[in-house]
């Protein structure tokens, strides 16, 4: 029997009219996520070759490392224009000095606003948006239409049980919309290497996670409409429901979580952050200029000698004040992110109770994207900055551009042309990704909470059919 | 003495047996209702909106649940055991609204396997669709475009191939054109002489006394009268049925004078 239903579920689906539109809208918007994504991908991966050859060159222009100014970028990956996450939030570019604290500048915005205001139509935005409310589209009259229009009553006028009925009914819709689905997310996956977009094995995999929690996020949606139009008697009033559901789940729940959470863990802003360190730098400098002013040394010192005693004075100063600077700026960094973490934390798992950002989670995560990305940017810049700073106190005895330096130039009456710096001796900035391991560990308990709301609105749908008035 | 199979023969297939229901907020929508239809006859319940007819019906689908008494399909009781009780009966409701986005052959195909029956080939279903009068060139169109007598013959047509024993009917003819009207008539006789128990809810007065063995009249959930196709020979059915409402009219008004004087 459960088979019987399940296929005559499959073949009207198959055969109505609001299949047809919605897989044409659907093979649509997933294709064109997947070629713009593609698309995106590309462009960015050359403007990223272009900018760090930009940098190379301007590196390899300078005479002296001590004059370098380098910059590092966060390269762009296919599952960043695929699900972009806060990949296009984040600066990409890094201005890297040997010490000090860094800052990523330059957001994708930046050069393109509008997308600000529109945002991207990645799989995300296509999933969570789109087709949760394609799901309420198609389901809201699922049970109730059936029995508006008395075909549930000549169904039950024979030997079928009502377990059997609904779950042939869950799966054969599940199925059959399923089709609308992966028929177009097949196209899709076809198309990145046809467009030049080659990802890894576990580039691969992770996408092949993010769909997977993409139909296990539609699917509840499904099972959960299945079930309102199994407690109400109208399907107006189910689609009516299923819509508001709908709208608290995928657009209040996420923005109302950070709003609560913003209230109940206080951050201070980074306004407030710069100009507490800059107070207590002034405040240094304060503290130490009676020292600079006690500077002396014996008389009849050459004056070069001079020179060179007031540059290593005012630099063990500089350096003093630099260490203590750290500290300060470290213990402040530190308890800014401590409270920024919690409030993030707060938030998302204020957030879960939506499905909708269940999903948004997961697949970020899976995608690389999420609010992961920006620490693990900023720690493979900080480790970077180690390296470099290595690399620069190797060739100018100074960690690059940090503290108190004064350059004495001479005239070279040579005549030669000072030769350039080998700008292909700087060490290579690599960004790490998060291993697929830690991907997974991380993301285990969103794709389980997925999971979770499945079994819940599935047995909803079907505890709530048991009791169903079939009249 | 009996036989055995006289015995059989003659137990009901359908059968309400002090048939009670009392909806939660105090309506009483079937009070002591008594019916039996054997094999081979057709009973219509008469009466009107709200009477008891379709509550009846529901009962022996198991639908809703009798607050007393029993409704046996076969000799099996619809409520204790329905998926049983089921497999006895097939049901035409008032309006016979099928998958629209079905052929008649798929929807005819679905709901005869749902039934229990699945080594009909396609001529079998061919043979039924003709028997009810349906058009060829109807057969593999989508149920969207039919008219409501139209479905109504898929609708019968999916009742002979379940060839249960008992068949309920809920207004079958209401809404219908005459002629569809008379088919219909037509078909239900030719499934009495068959021997199926046919039990029919209507308010065609007419085409119950035409084609019924027995005529129960309905009123306010009670069985008010019943009476034999003999019995009927020479009686206006029309009148009687007025008479009776007429009856429970004046009772109703002469409540009504009691409670406004109570007031």
């Amino acid at each position: 029997m459960f088979k019987l239903i399940f296929i005559k579920e499959l073949k009207e689906i198959l055969q109505s009219s609001r299949f047809t539109i919605s897989f044409a809208v659907c093979s649509l918007l997933i294709i064109l996520s997947f070629f713009m994504g593609a698309q995106n991908y590309l462009a960015g991966k050359a403007q990223y070759e272009a900018a760090k050859q930009e940098n190379y060159n301007q590196i390899a222009a300078n005479t002296e490392w001590m004059s370098v100014n380098h910059s590092i970028m966060l390269p762009p990956q296919p599952l960043m224009a695929l699900v972009t996450g806060i990949s296009n939030d984040i600066g990409r570019d890094i201005e890297v000095r040997g010490r000090g604290e860094l800052s990523a500048q330059n957001t994708r915005f930046n050069d393109e606003p509008i997308f600000a205001i529109f945002r991207f139509m990645d799989l995300e935005f296509i999933f969570g948006v789109i087709l949760s409310l394609f799901a309420i589209i198609f389901a809201y009259d699922a049970i109730n239409g059936e029995k508006v229009s008395g075909t549930l009553k000549l169904c039950f006028s024979n030997s079928v049980s009502r377990a059997s009925f609904i779950a042939g009914k869950l799966a054969g819709s599940f199925a059959g919309l399923s089709v609308a689905l992966i028929i177009p997310l097949l196209i899709g996956c076809a198309l990145l290497p046809v467009l030049g977009v080659n990802l890894t094995g576990d580039e691969w995999l992770r996408l092949g996670l993010i769909l997977i929690s993409g139909l296990a996020y539609f699917g509840l949606f499904l099972a959960l409409t299945i079930g309102i139009s199994a407690m109400t008697n109208k399907p107006s009033n189910s689609f009516l429901i299923g819509l508001v559901v709908w709208i608290f789940a995928v657009l209040i729940t996420p923005r109302a979580s950070v709003l609560i959470s913003g209230r109940m863990v206080e951050v201070p802003n980074v306004d407030e952050i710069t100009s507490e360190k800059n107070r207590y730098r002034f405040q240094l400098f304060a503290d130490d200029r009676p020292k600079m002013a006690d500077f002396s040394v014996p008389e009849g010192t050459e004056p070069q000698q001079v020179m060179q005693e007031f540059s290593k004075y005012m630099s063990e100063l500089s350096e003093e004040r630099a260490k203590k600077t750290e500290i300060f700026e470290e213990k402040i960094n530190e308890q800014y992110i401590n409270k920024r973490r919690q409030q993030e934390r707060l938030a998302l798992s204020l957030s879960r109770i939506s499905p909708a950002s269940v999903f948004s989670i997961a697949s970020t995560e899976l995608a690389g994207t999420s609010l992961g990305l920006q620490n693990r940017y900023m720690d493979s810049a900080q480790d970077y900055q180690q390296v470099y700073n290595d690399f620069m106190t190797e060739k100018t005895g100074t960690g690059g551009m940090t503290g108190f330096r004064m350059i004495i130039s001479t005239d070279d009456d040579s005549g030669e042309e000072p030769e350039t710096i080998d700008a292909s001796e700087l060490p290579e900035f690599e960004f790490q990704k998060a291993t697929l391991s830690s991907t997974a560990s991380r993301s285990l308990l969103d794709l389980g909470l997925l999971i979770l709301f499945n079994i819940v609105f599935f047995g909803g749908a079907f505890f709530a059919f048991l009791k169903y008035d079939l009249r | 003495m009996e036989t055995a199979n006289e015995t059989i023969k003659q137990a009901p297939l359908l059968e309400a047996r002090n048939l009670t229901k009392v909806y939660e907020d105090g309506v009483k929508a079937l009070d002591n209702l008594n019916i039996k239809v054997m094999p081979g006859e057709i009973y219509a319940m008469l009466g009107g909106n709200g009477a008891g007819k379709t509550t009846t019906i529901n009962i022996f689908l198991d639908f809703i649940q009798p607050t007393n008494g029993n409704a046996f399909i076969n000799g099996i009781d619809s409520n204790s055991d329905p998926l049983e009780a089921k497999k006895n009966v097939a049901f035409v409701s008032e309006n016979v609204q099928l998958y629209p986005n079905f052929t008649a052959m798929q929807n005819i195909d679905f709901f005869v396997r749902l039934g229990g029956k699945s080594n009909y080939k396609r001529s079998d279903y061919e043979n039924a669709l003709n028997r009810v009068g349906l058009q060829s060139e109807a057969f593999d169109k989508k149920l969207r475009d039919f008219s409501k007598g139209m479905r109504q013959k898929c609708g019968i047509a999916i009742a002979i191939l379940k060839n249960a024993p008992a068949i309920l009917l809920d207004e079958p003819t209401s809404g219908l054109d005459p002629k569809a009207g008379k088919e219909f008539t037509k078909l239900i006789g030719e499934l009495r002489d068959e021997g199926k128990a046919i039990l029919m809810s209507t308010h065609d007065i007419f085409r119950a006394k035409e084609i019924s063995d027995h005529v129960g009249i309905l009123n306010n959930g009670e069985l008010v009268a019943q009476r034999t196709n003999a019995e009927l020979k020479g009686v206006n059915l029309e009148q009687l049925y007025v008479e009776y409402m007429a009856g429970y009219m004046e009772e109703t008004d002469q409540n009504l004078v009691l409670t406004n004087d109570l007031n």
